[in-house]
C-alpha cells in the first residue's frame, strides 16, 4: 500500500506527462500549418490529434492518465487558389493543411491550463508532506 | 512506509524509556542492568541504521532519475517527482533522527 500523497505525486506527474504530449502534438500542427506537398495534386500535412485514456497501475492501485494514440484529423484541406504553387492542381488550385490556427491556440491554453492544474496538485501534496514532517519539528 | 517507520521508532523510544524506568526502579545490581541497556543500545542502532538505509535509497533513486533526465531517458517531469520524493523522505529521516537524539539526549539527562 504505498503513501497517498506519494501516489498523487505520481497521478499528477502522468498528467503532466499527457499534457506535454499533448503541446508537442500542438507545437508539431503549428509548426507544418503551411506544410503543402511537393508535388502537383499530392497532399499535404494533416492536422494530428492526441487521444488519452485512463490506465490502472497497479503498484499505486490508481488511474494514470496516458497517451491512448496519436489520431490524424480527417477534415477537408483548405485549398488557395495559387497557379504558380509546385503543389498547384491542374485548375491552379493548391491544397493547404487542415490546421486552424485559432483551434491550435485554444488546444495550446487547454494544455496549459491543464498543466498548471495538476503541478497545482503537486504543489499541494508538497506543502502538505512539509506540513506533516512539520510536527515533528516543533519542540 | 516511512511513516509507519517514524512510528515503531517513537514506539521503540517508548519501549527503552520504559526499560530504563524498570531498570531504576527495581535497583537491579549493575551485572544484571547491562543485559537490558545492551539491547536497547541495539535497537536504537538497528532504528538510526534502517532509517539511514531507507533515506539513502530514495536518494539514490533521485539521483539515479535525475542522471536519466540528463541522458535524455526520462521527462523532466519524472525527474522532478523522483527528486521530490528523495526529498521528502530525507526530510522525514532528518526529523525523526533530530527527535530520535533529542529523546536520547532526555535519557542520558535523566537524574538517576
Amino acid at each position: 500500500m504505498i503513501d497517498p500523497l506519494q501516489a498523487s505525486v505520481r497521478i499528477a506527474t502522468s498528467g503532466l506527462d499527457a499534457q506535454s504530449t499533448r503541446l508537442r502534438i500542438v507545437a508539431e500542427n503549428l509548426a507544418n500549418a503551411n506544410a503543402t506537398a511537393k508535388a502537383a495534386g499530392a497532399e499535404p500535412y494533416r492536422r494530428k490529434t492526441v487521444t488519452f485514456d485512463a490506465a490502472v497501475d497497479s503498484t499505486i492501485g490508481a488511474r494514470l492518465v496516458n497517451v491512448k494514440e496519436f489520431g490524424v484529423d480527417s477534415s477537408p484541406y483548405r485549398v488557395e487558389y495559387d497557379p504558380g504553387h509546385p503543389a498547384a492542381n491542374e485548375n491552379g488550385y493548391v491544397k493547404l493543411p487542415n490546421v486552424n490556427m485559432l483551434v491550435e491556440m485554444a488546444d495550446m491554453r487547454e494544455t496549459n491550463r491543464s498543466y498548471e492544474a495538476n503541478l497545482q496538485v503537486v504543489k499541494q501534496v508538497r506543502s502538505m508532506a512539509a506540513m506533516l514532517i512539520d510536527l515533528l519539528r516543533g519542540t | 512506509m516511512l511513516e509507519s517507520l517514524a512510528l515503531s521508532t517513537l514506539n521503540t523510544i517508548g519501549d527503552s524509556l520504559r526499560t530504563r524506568q524498570v531498570q531504576t526502579s527495581a535497583l537491579t545490581p549493575a551485572s544484571a542492568a547491562t543485559q537490558p541497556a545492551s539491547a536497547t543500545a541495539t535497537a536504537f542502532d538497528s532504528v538510526m541504521g534502517q532509517l539511514a538505509k531507507e533515506a539513502v535509497t530514495t536518494l539514490k533513486a533521485g539521483e539515479a532519475a535525475s542522471i536519466a533526465g540528463l541522458q535524455g531517458r526520462a521527462s523532466a517531469q519524472q525527474v522532478v517527482e523522483a527528486m521530490m520524493s528523495a526529498e521528502r523522505s530525507l526530510q522525514l529521516a532528518i526529523s525523526v533522527r533530530d527527535k530520535v537524539v533529542q529523546a536520547y539526549q532526555e535519557l542520558t539527562r535523566m537524574a538517576i
